[in-house]
C-alpha cells in the first residue's frame, strides 16, 4: 500500500508543490495493460493465439465503407503504412501487439511499415502521426493513448487522406469520418466473465477485495462495472468488500492487499484488473503466511505468461484473456476496406480464459 | 533564503511601513499565532497529528493494535524514509533532488541483470548506479552550478530513459538471497526495517554530530558567508547528492527485494515527490539551513498510516486524494506562518 498511498501522495504534492508538478505529468496513468515475463524469449510466438471476431454482438449501423469514408483506393502491398503505438513495449502487451502488427505487415507484404512510440504522451503520438503523415504513410493503424485529445492527429490524417484504424482503445470521435473502425476487447464483458470466473473459483461465496485499475481509465471503469454488475444480477453470494486502486503495477497490487489483508481478515477473494496486480496479490498473500490461489482466490485479466505460469503453480485461480495480436485482424479489416466491404464502427474480438484446466496446455499461447 | 543582506534588502517591516500590511494574509497567521504558537506547531505539528492519527485508528481500524500491523507499516514506509533522509539532507542544503525515482529505477533494473554476479554484486552495482546519478548531479549543481531543480530534473528523465532501455520488460526475480531480504526477519524485525532503522540513525548522526553535518547546514542557511567563511561549499554540496543517490539506490534495492520483481517503467514512479513531502511535512523548511531527520521519520509514517487508514477503511482514491492534498497545504501553511512571525 505504500506505494499507492505515495502514489496517491505524490500525485496530490504534485498539486502542492507547483513547481514540482512536471515531474508527474509524463504518466498519464492510462495503461491499459502491464508489463509481464522479461524471462524472454518465449511468448513471442506471435501467431499462436489469433484474434477471432465476435458474430455475437450486432454491430451498430450499417458499417462504413470506402466510399463513405470518401479515401481513395489503396493496394496494400505497394502501401506504406504507419502504425502509432501507445505505450513503451516494457509492457507485454504493448510488445506482443507491437510485435504482431510488425509480423502481419510483413505478411502482407506492405511497401513500408513506419512504427512510432508515444511513451503514454498524447502530445507525442499526434506529433508521431502528424511526422508519419510527413514520411507518406497511406494508411494508419493506431493504439490511442487516450480516448479524448487525439484530433489535431486525426484531422492531419483526413485532411491528407489518409484512413486512421483504431486498435485496444476506443476514441470518442466521429467513426467512419475521423477513423474507420475501432477494433478490440468489450472490457466490460471481460469484467463479467471475471465475475463467472470467481464464482467457479469460490464456489459461490466469498468476501471480494478488487484491486483497481488507474483511475479515469475506461478500461479500468468497465471492468469494474461489468463484474459488479455481474455479481450483483448473478451470484448474491459473493460480497465486495473492498475496492481500492493499485494503477496496473505489480508492487502497488503487492502493498494495497498487503494492507487490505491486514485490516480485514475476512477477505477470501481477489479481483484485479490487470495481471500485474493480480500477482502482486499472489506474494502479498503469500507474505501474509496464506495460501494464494487457495486460503485466498485470486482472479485477473490480460493473459500474460507470468499469470498463465501461476495458474499452473495454482496461485491464480483464473486469468480473463486481453488479446494483444491485433495485426493479423488489423490488416484483414484494411484489406477488406480496400475490398469495398463495410466495416462496422466496432469490431470486438473473442478473447478466451485460462484456468487451472487448460492453463498448462495453453501456456504458450499466453504473452 | 535570500534573507541575506539586511543593508540592501528591504526588511518586511520596512516594506510594511511603507506600505501598510498585507492584511488579508497576515491576518490568519496573527490569529493562529495567538491561538497555537505557530513556532510550536510546525516544530511538533507532525508528531501531533500522527499521535492522534493513531489514536483514532486504535478506536476505529479494526486490527490496528497488532504487532503485523506495526510490521507491516514499518516494511512499506522503509523505501520511502530512506529516500526522504537523502532529501531532507539535500533540502537542507537549499537544494532539491528529483532524480531519486530515476535512480530507484536504474538500481532495481540491475539487481536481476547481473544476479549472475551473486546477491551482493548485483546490490553492490545498484547501490553504485547510486553513486553515479548523485555524482552527476552534484556535479551540475556544485561544479556548474546548474539549479538544482534543473540539474536533477535532467537526470530524473534520462535515468528513467536509461533504466528502460537497461531493464527492458518487468523481471521477476527468484534469487534467494534477494528475495530473502525483502521477506525475512531478525529477532521478529524484518531486515528491510532494520536498514531503514540503520539509516536514519547514520544520517541523524552525521546530522547532529559531524562536521559535514555542520557545513551542510550552514550552506543551506547562507551558502555566500559559507564560502566567505572558508567553507568546502562545493565538496559538501556534491557529497549530499551522493549521499542522496546511493540512499535512493538502496531503496530501490529494497523495492526490488520486496515486490521480487523489478519494472523499470513504473518501480519508484513519483517517489520524489513522496519523499519531498515527508520532510516538508516533518517540519524541515524548503528554505534551507536547518534539517529535522526525527520530523521527517514521523512525516514520514504520518504519510504512511493515513494511507493505511484511507485503505482500511475503503475510502474511494478520489476522496484519498484530497484528504492528502488538505494536510500538505497545511503543512506548508504552518510554514508560511512560521516564516513570517520570525521577521
Amino acid at each position: 500500500m505504500q506505494r499507492t498511498i505515495q502514489y496517491r501522495w505524490r500525485l496530490l504534492a504534485a498539486a502542492g508543490l507547483v513547481s514540482l508538478a512536471a515531474a508527474g505529468c509524463t504518466d498519464s496513468g492510462d495503461d491499459e495493460s502491464s508489463p509481464s515475463d522479461a524471462s524472454g524469449a518465449t511468448g513471442t510466438e506471435g501467431g499462436d493465439d489469433e484474434q477471432v471476431v465476435r458474430t455475437d454482438v450486432t454491430s451498430k449501423g450499417e458499417g462504413c465503407t470506402l466510399e463513405q469514408y470518401g479515401a481513395e483506393p489503396l493496394d496494400l502491398t505497394d502501401a506504406v503504412v504507419g502504425f502509432s503505438q501507445s505505450e513503451p513495449d516494457t509492457a507485454a502487451f504493448r510488445a506482443a501487439e507491437t510485435k504482431s502488427i510488425r509480423e502481419a505487415a510483413e505478411q502482407v507484404g506492405v511497401k513500408e511499415l513506419l512504427v512510432t512510440n508515444a511513451n503514454n504522451e498524447l502530445p507525442k503520438q499526434i506529433s508521431d502521426i502528424q511526422d508519419m503523415l510527413n514520411q507518406g504513410a497511406q494508411f494508419l493503424i493506431v493504439a490511442p493513448v487516450n480516448s479524448d485529445g487525439l484530433d489535431p492527429a486525426l484531422a492531419a490524417a483526413k485532411e491528407a487522406g489518409v484512413p486512421v484504424l483504431t486498435i485496444d482503445r476506443k476514441v470518442t470521435n466521429e467513426p467512419c469520418s475521423d477513423y474507420i473502425a475501432f477494433l478490440g476487447s468489450d472490457f466490460y464483458q471481460q469484467g463479467q466473465r471475471a465475475a463467472d470466473a470467481m464464482n467457479e473459483a469460490t464456489g459461490g461465496e466469498g468476501q471480494v477485495a478488487i484491486l483497481l485499475g488507474s483511475s479515469g481509465n475506461n478500461v479500468t471503469d468497465n471492468r469494474n462495472a461489468g463484474f459488479k454488475d455481474q455479481v450483483e444480477e448473478r451470484y448474491p453470494g459473493l460480497e465486495i468488500v473492498a475496492e481500492q486502486t493499485a494503477n496496473f503495477a505489480r508492487d502497488e497490487g503487492q502493498t494495497v492487499t498487503e494492507q487490505l489483508l491486514q485490516s480485514n481478515s475476512e477477505i477470501t477473494a481477489i479481483y484485479a484488473h490487470n495481471d500485474e496486480m493480480g500477482l502482486g496479490a499472489v506474494t502479498a498473500v503469500e507474505a501474509a503466511g496464506k495460501a494464494p490461489g487457495d486460503d485466498i482466490k485470486i482472479v485477473s485479466i490480460d493473459g500474460t505468461r507470468n499469470a498463465v505460469q501461476a495458474i499452473v503453480d495454482g496461485q491464480i485461480n483464473a486469468v480473463i484473456e486481453s488479446n494483444p495480436r491485433f495485426g493479423p485482424l488489423a490488416f484483414e479489416t484494411a484489406q477488406k476496406f480496400y475490398d469495398g466491404e463495410a466495416i462496422p464502427e466496432d469490431v470486438i474480438i473473442e478473447d478466451d480464459e485460462y484456468n487451472s484446466e487448460n492453463a498448462q496446455e495453453n501456456l504458450d499461447k499466453a504473452f | 533564503m535570500a534573507d541575506a543582506g539586511p543593508a540592501r534588502v528591504p526588511t518586511l517591516e520596512a516594506i510594511d511601513e511603507k506600505f501598510g500590511p498585507p492584511e488579508q494574509t497576515d491576518q490568519p497567521s496573527g490569529y493562529f499565532r495567538r491561538m497555537v504558537d505557530a513556532d510550536w506547531l510546525r516544530r511538533n505539528g507532525v508528531y501531533a497529528t500522527l499521535a492522534l492519527l493513531i489514536g483514532v485508528n486504535v478506536v476505529i481500524t479494526d486490527n490496528f493494535v497488532s504487532s503485523n500491523t506495526l510490521r507491516l507499516q514499518l516494511v512499506q514506509v522503509a523505501p520511502v524514509l530512506i529516500v526522504a533522509l537523502g532529501m531532507a539532507l539535500v533540502i537542507g542544503t537549499e537544494g532539491i533532488d528529483l532524480s531519486v525515482g530515476a535512480t530507484i529505477a536504474l538500481a532495481a533494473a540491475i539487481i536481476p541483470l547481473y544476479i549472475g554476479y551473486g546477491a551482493p554484486g548485483a546490490i553492490g552495482l545498484a547501490l553504485f548506479a547510486g553513486v553515479v546519478t548523485g555524482s552527476f548531479a552534484g556535479l551540475l549543481v556544485a561544479g556548474v552550478g546548474v539549479q538544482p531543480i534543473v540539474a536533477t530534473l535532467g537526470i530524473m528523465v534520462a535515468g528513467r530513459g536509461v533504466a528502460n532501455l537497461l531493464g527492458g520488460e518487468i523481471k521477476s526475480i527468484r534469487d534467494p538471497a534477494i528475495v530473502s531480504l525483502g521477506t525475512d526477519s531478525v529477532a521478529g524485525v524484518p531486515y528491510v526495517v532494520v536498514i531503514a532503522g540503520a539509516v536514519s540513525l547514520v544520517v541523524w548522526g552525521v546530522v547532529r554530530h559531524s562536521t559535514y553535518g555542520r557545513q551542510l547546514v550552514a550552506i543551506g542557511g547562507n551558502k555566500r558567508a559559507a564560502e566567505l567563511a572558508g567553507l568546502p561549499v562545493k565538496r559538501v554540496l556534491a557529497t549530499t547528492y551522493v549521499v542522496s543517490g546511493v540512499l535512493a539506490a538502496l531503496a530501490g534495492v529494497l523495492l526490488a527485494a520486496r515486490s521480487r520483481a523489478s519494472d523499470p517503467t513504473k518501480i519508484g514512479l513519483l517517489m520524489e515527490l513522496a519523499a519531498i513531502t515527508a520532510v516538508v511535512v516533518g517540519g524541515t523548511p524548503l528554505s534551507g539551513g536547518q534539517v529535522r531527520i526525527v520530523g521527517t521519520i514521523a512525516g514520514a509514517l504520518l504519510i504512511q498510516i493515513i494511507g493505511a487508514t484511507l485503505i482500511a477503511h475503503d475510502i474511494p482514491d478520489s476522496t484519498a486524494q484530497m484528504v492528502q492534498a488538505v494536510i500538505v497545504v497545511a503543512a506548508v501553511y504552518v510554514q508560511l506562518g512560521v516564516r513570517r512571525a520570525n521577521r
